[in-house]
Parts: C-alpha cells; sequence; structure tokens
C-alpha cells in the first residue's frame, strides 16, 4: 500500500478523491453500499441560503458518452444540511467541502456567512455557474471581474479557505482562473457541465436544456486543468468525465492535485473506491512515494 | 443491496414487443419486496445509463424481468443472446404497504403488469385482479396468473371488456361500496389519473407504482424525482422515497 494521503489547506486528506457536487446526494445515500469514509472529502450537494426545489422533470437524458442534467440545484438549504446531515460526517470523521451557490451575490454571502468553520470542513466551493438574475442571467462565472468581485466578498465573510468552482463555457479559462486567485481564491475545482441540449426527434421538441457530464466531457476538463495550473499558484481539483483510474491519473498528470468524481458513480456505484485502489495500485507500480510525484509531470514534459 | 454480476440465462420473445429476461445471479440479492426494481446494466457499450426494471420475479439467484421494447436500451436488450454478462443493482426502493384490510384490489395497465407481479404472487386469491391492455395477444402477458380469475378489459375490445380498465374498474368499486379496501396501481400514468378521479370521492387508500427517468437508482442524483402536495419539499425521488407512492400524496 502506497501512501494516498494529501495535505489540503493545512488538513491531511486519507486521499485525493472526492465526489463531484450533487452526485453524492447527502452522502447517506452510498451508504448501503460503501462507508461515506471511503472519500478523501465529501463534497456537498449544493446548497444555498434558502432550500430550493429545483426543476420539473424530465431532469436527467442520457447522451451518448454523457449525460445531461436539470436538476436545478435542489437543495434543502445550508441550514438544514447542518442540523441533519453534518453531525454524520463527523462521527464517520470524513471531511466536508460545502458547495454552494445563489442567484444574487447576496444569496451567495448569505450562504457563506451560514457556514461557521468547524475542523470537519476543509473549504467552501463556490459553484460560479449560476444564472445572475439581477444582471439579466448572465452567469457570474463567465466575466473575469464578475468572478474576482464575487470571490473577494465571499472572502470577507468567511475564514474558510475558498475554492472557485469554474464553469467551461468562456472564451479563456486561464483568465478566470487568474481573476478568481486574485480574488482571493484559495484553490480551483475544474470543471463544471457545460451547458447543452437534446432534440427529441419522435416528438419533435427539446424535452431538456441542462448540463453535460460525463466522459464526453473529460478532453474538455484536462485542457482547463492543464492551462490554469500553468496560470495559478493555487491547489486545482480536477473534475469532468473521470470514470476510471486511468483517467483519474491523467487529471493529476496534467496538473490537479485532486480530483472529483461525479456521472461515473451513476454508471457503476463503486467506481468511486475501484479509482481510489486504482490510483494507490498505480502509485506502488510506479514507486512513487505519493500523488505529488505526477502532479504535473505530463504538463511540464 | 449490491452490484452484482449476472448472466442472461433466457431473453424471450412472448408477444408483440414484450419480453422475459431470466438472470443467474452470482450472488443473491437478499429479501426482495412486491414493488422494488432493480438498475441493470445494459449489455455492450451503446447504452451509457443502466435502466430502472421492476422485480417480475426472484428466487434462488435468478432474478427475472419482464420488458418492452421501447427505446434504445430496451431495444438492445431484446437481442441480447444467451449467456451475456450484465450487471445488475438491486434491490431497490420502497416496497408496496400492504394493510390488513377486507379487499385487496390490484389494477395494471400493459407493461405495468411486472411491477405489480409480486404483488400480486403474494396475495394470491386475496387479491381481485384488474388487467387492461391493447387487445387479446397481450393477454398473454398475464398467463400465469388466470386461475386467480383477473377482470381484463383491452381497447380494441377483442377479448373482456372494451375500453381501459379504470372505465372496468368503476362498476366493481360501485359494488363493493362501504367495504374497506386496498388497491395498488401500476401502469401508465393517464391509468393513474383516471383511478383518482373514479375514487376521489371516498378516497379509498391507494398506492402507485410511478416511473420516472433514472439516472442513479440510489438518491444520488435527484434526476427522477415526482411532485407531491408536501409544500416544503414538493419534489420526491422516485428512486429513494419511491417508486411506491401513496395515490393521495403525488401530484399526476
Ligand atoms: C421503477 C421503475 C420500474 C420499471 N419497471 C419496468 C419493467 O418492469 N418493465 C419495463 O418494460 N419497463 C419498466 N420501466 C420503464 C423502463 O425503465 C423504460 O422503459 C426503459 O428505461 C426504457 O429504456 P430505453 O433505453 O429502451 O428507452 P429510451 O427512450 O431510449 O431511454 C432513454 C432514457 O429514458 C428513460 N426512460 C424511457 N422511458 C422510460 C420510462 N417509461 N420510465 C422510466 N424511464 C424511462 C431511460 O431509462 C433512459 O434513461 C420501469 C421504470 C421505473 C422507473
Ligand atoms: C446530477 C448532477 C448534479 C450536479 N449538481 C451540482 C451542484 O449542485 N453544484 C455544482 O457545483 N456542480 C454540480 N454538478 C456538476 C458536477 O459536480 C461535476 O462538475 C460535473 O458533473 C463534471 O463531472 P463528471 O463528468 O464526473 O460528472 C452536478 C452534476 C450532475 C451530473
Ligand atoms: S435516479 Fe438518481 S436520485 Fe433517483
Amino acid at each position: 500500500m502506497g501512501n494516498l494521503t494529501v495535505e489540503f489547506f493545512e488538513k491531511t486528506l486519507r486521499n485525493p478523491v472526492m465526489n463531484a457536487s450533487g452526485t453524492l446526494g447527502y452522502g447517506k445515500e452510498i451508504e448501503p453500499l460503501w462507508g461515506i469514509e471511503t472519500l478523501g472529502t465529501y463534497v456537498t450537494k449544493g446548497l444555498s441560503a434558502k432550500p430550493h426545489h429545483g426543476n420539473p422533470t424530465p431532469r436527467v437524458w442520457e447522451e451518448r458518452n454523457g449525460m445531461i442534467n436539470s436538476i436545478g440545484l435542489q437543495n434543502i438549504g445550508v441550514e438544514r444540511f447542518f442540523d441533519e446531515y453534518f453531525p454524520y460526517f463527523k462521527k464517520r470523521k470524513t471531511p466536508v467541502i460545502v458547495n454552494f451557490f445563489g442567484f444574487t451575490e447576496e444569496e451567495y454571502l448569505a450562504c457563506a456567512a451560514k457556514v461557521k468553520p468547524d475542523p470537519f470542513i476543509v473549504a467552501l466551493e463556490i459553484n460560479l455557474s449560476c444564472p445572475n438574475i439581477k444582471k439579466g442571467g448572465i452567469s457570474f462565472g463567465k466575466e473575469p471581474g464578475a468572478v474576482f468581485e464575487i470571490v473577494k466578498h465571499v472572502k470577507s465573510v468567511t475564514k474558510l479557505p475558498l475554492i472557485a468552482k469554474l464553469t467551461p463555457e468562456v472564451r479563456n479559462i486561464a483568465e478566470i482562473a487568474q481573476a478568481a486567485h486574485e480574488g482571493g481564491a484559495d484553490g480551483l475545482t475544474l470543471i463544471n457541465t457545460m451547458p447543452a441540449a437534446v432534440v427529441d426527434v419522435k416528438s419533435r421538441n427539446i424535452p431538456i436544456k441542462g448540463g453535460l457530464s460525463g466522459p464526453i466531457l473529460k478532453p474538455i476538463a484536462l485542457r482547463a486543468v492543464y492551462e490554469c495550473s500553468k496560470a495559478v499558484p493555487i491547489p486545482i481539483i480536477g473534475a469532468g468525465g473521470i470514470m476510471n483510474t486511468e483517467d483519474a491519473i491523467s487529471f493529476f498528470m496534467a496538473g490537479a492535485r485532486a480530483i472529483q468524481i461525479g456521472t461515473a458513480t451513476f454508471v457503476d456505484p463503486y467506481a468511486i473506491p475501484k479509482i481510489i485502489r486504482g490510483i494507490d495500485e498505480y502509485l506502488d507500480a510506479h514507486g512513487c512515494s505519493g500523488i505529488g510525484d505526477i502532479v504535473g509531470i505530463a504538463r511540464d514534459q | 443491496m449490491d452490484d452484482i454480476e449476472a448472466t442472461i440465462i433466457q431473453n424471450k420473445h412472448i408477444v408483440s414487443n414484450y419480453y422475459t429476461l431470466k438472470l443467474r445471479l452470482s450472488g443473491s440479492m437478499g429479501r426482495v419486496l412486491p414493488g422494488q426494481f432493480v438498475m441493470l446494466k445494459i449489455p455492450g457499450n451503446e447504452v451509457f445509463l443502466r435502466r430502472p426494471f421492476s422485480v417480475y420475479a426472484y428466487s434462488n439467484n435468478t432474478l427475472t424481468l419482464m420488458y418492452r421494447v421501447v427505446g434504445k436500451g430496451t431495444e438492445i436488450l431484446s437481442k441480447c443472446p444467451k449467456n451475456e454478462r450484465t450487471l445488475v443493482l438491486g434491490p431497490l426502493g420502497n416496497a408496496f404497504r400492504i394493510r390488513k384490510t377486507d379487499k385487496y384490489i390490484v389494477v395494471a395497465g400493459g407493461i405495468g403488469i411486472a411491477g405489480v407481479h409480486t404483488l400480486i404472487k403474494r396475495l394470491g386469491k386475496k387479491a381481485s385482479i384488474f388487467y387492461g391492455c391493447t387487445n387479446k395477444e397481450e393477454l398473454s402477458l398475464i398467463n400465469d396468473m388466470l386461475h386467480l380469475n383477473p377482470m381484463v378489459s383491452t381497447l380494441d375490445g377483442s377479448c373482456g371488456f372494451e375500453g381501459n380498465v379504470i372505465a372496468l374498474l368503476g362498476s366493481y368499486i360501485e359494488s363493493t361500496k362501504g367495504e374497506d379496501r386496498q388497491i395498488f396501481v401500476c401502469g401508465p400514468a393517464g391509468m393513474a389519473r383516471n383511478l383518482r378521479k373514479l375514487i376521489e370521492k371516498d378516497r379509498t387508500p391507494c398506492q402507485v407504482l410511478v416511473e420516472e427517468r433514472m439516472a442513479c437508482g440510489l438518491g444520488l442524483c435527484f434526476g427522477c424525482v415526482i411532485k407531491t402536495i408536501d409544500e416544503k419539499e414538493p419534489y420526491k425521488r422516485a428512486c429513494k422515497e419511491g417508486p411506491v407512492f401513496d395515490l393521495w400524496e403525488i401530484l399526476l
């Protein structure tokens, strides 16, 4: 057995593998299959200051090599999460990254302010893909100036490290990464889903517009990790289409210091524990002392 | 519950686009309750997500599903040969809750029979069965329950009552008025809506097995929700809080 532990914001995580936000429910749902303490850290479903009902169905649609979702960020609200679920993570000694969002800046700030620092909270992860309803629906994360502002303002209401989760739907993602860094982001998660739609030829309509995830995203995510990890010195968490150990390793080699696994869990509910084991075996087989030995090695070639 | 390797031991065409699939599981699924389902990995690489299917029958590590070909996944499945390997995640979801009562009524439409098949086996002669389908040929789907004297309707009138099964159920509901009854239903959404209208006045206890598009089947993605009367949390997950819901708690 190698050494999978990683240092993240002055915390030691068991391993560099997390679930991607919104793909492991509130955490407990996976327990019939494997223990939540398998994860390096659990990333919460996107939480908001007030509960959200989300969108009507259909909410999921299959694509070749991927899926489209329009869950609409249904969640019980940040307060209920901390009342009802957080104690369970503490009991299981599993740290948490709190993914959160808002549709106005006030909502982002209100939510971030409600999360009190705790030894079991690794960081906040700000979802920057939400449409800004005050600015006519343009996404918070698409414009460097807006990213800088929101990150800076959130930093002023929390003592927790802040990870900015970026949307790939931008012209120059490295520029956005830089803006987040300058705003005070302590890390980045790359990437969120890509806007997409399907046409149902039988019924001649567009049954779903939403975010595309799964293997089809992988090359886009790898490019983002590669470019942003060159552009900013803060740790990067890679996400997007990681289905197996080889995919995971490729993200580390592109410059990610940790990874998140989302859609793969729907295809194979054991994908996360399998990938953790696979990374361990890979490091052993290649005589690595830890994941640090391979982070960025393909990028720096 | 686990993700279990399975081998197809039979994939049999029944009639029109209906099939039964028999799988030998490499391990036990444990106890399976009426109304529960599995997420099946369709063999091959063309189908990305798994597909939900009700447990039609299960014993001694042998699982039977009954399915209707409606799209890509079921089309591919219908062509899967014997000995093909696959994965079965289950049993999933909440079962029908049977309470003590004088009369059990089970209503199924088309492939909905797959969802209530184990329930009917459990209730046996205690249940009155109503089955609706399009034509006489499709009645072969209920060949193994003819001894329970099901009441049948066909849309084309080729056998039994002509029309939909809720219309047929109407007179029975009328004739058993005042009795303590419990209804179980599985079929197209329109069927549940019609049933609801029929028993609205008496608000007869009724549970319905709903179908929604699923990605995970485990409550992880919140993709499979159904709207309920709960104002605080209207959307409930079909795979986790369902697929069996109280008819009076959901909005159809
Ligand atoms: C709890 C539950 C139990 C079910 N039990 C049975 C059963 O015993 N026998 C049977 O024939 N069918 C059953 N279904 C419906 C079955 O899952 C769909 O017919 C099947 O997924 C269609 O797949 P496809 O690839 O052929 O269709 P496609 O249209 O190509 O599928 C694309 C997507 O749509 C989804 N989808 C399409 N139709 C349905 C539907 N009616 N319900 C849910 N998702 C759908 C698929 O899962 C898939 O994600 C059940 C559904 C649920 C939710
Ligand atoms: C069903 C579903 C729900 C998601 N919910 C969220 C969310 O609440 N917040 C967020 O930042 N990202 C959310 N995402 C995006 C994922 O966290 C991840 O960034 C994306 O799916 C790419 O990774 P994957 O290809 O491994 O799934 C969601 C994705 C899916 C599929
Ligand atoms: S299918 Fe994912 S929550 Fe029900």
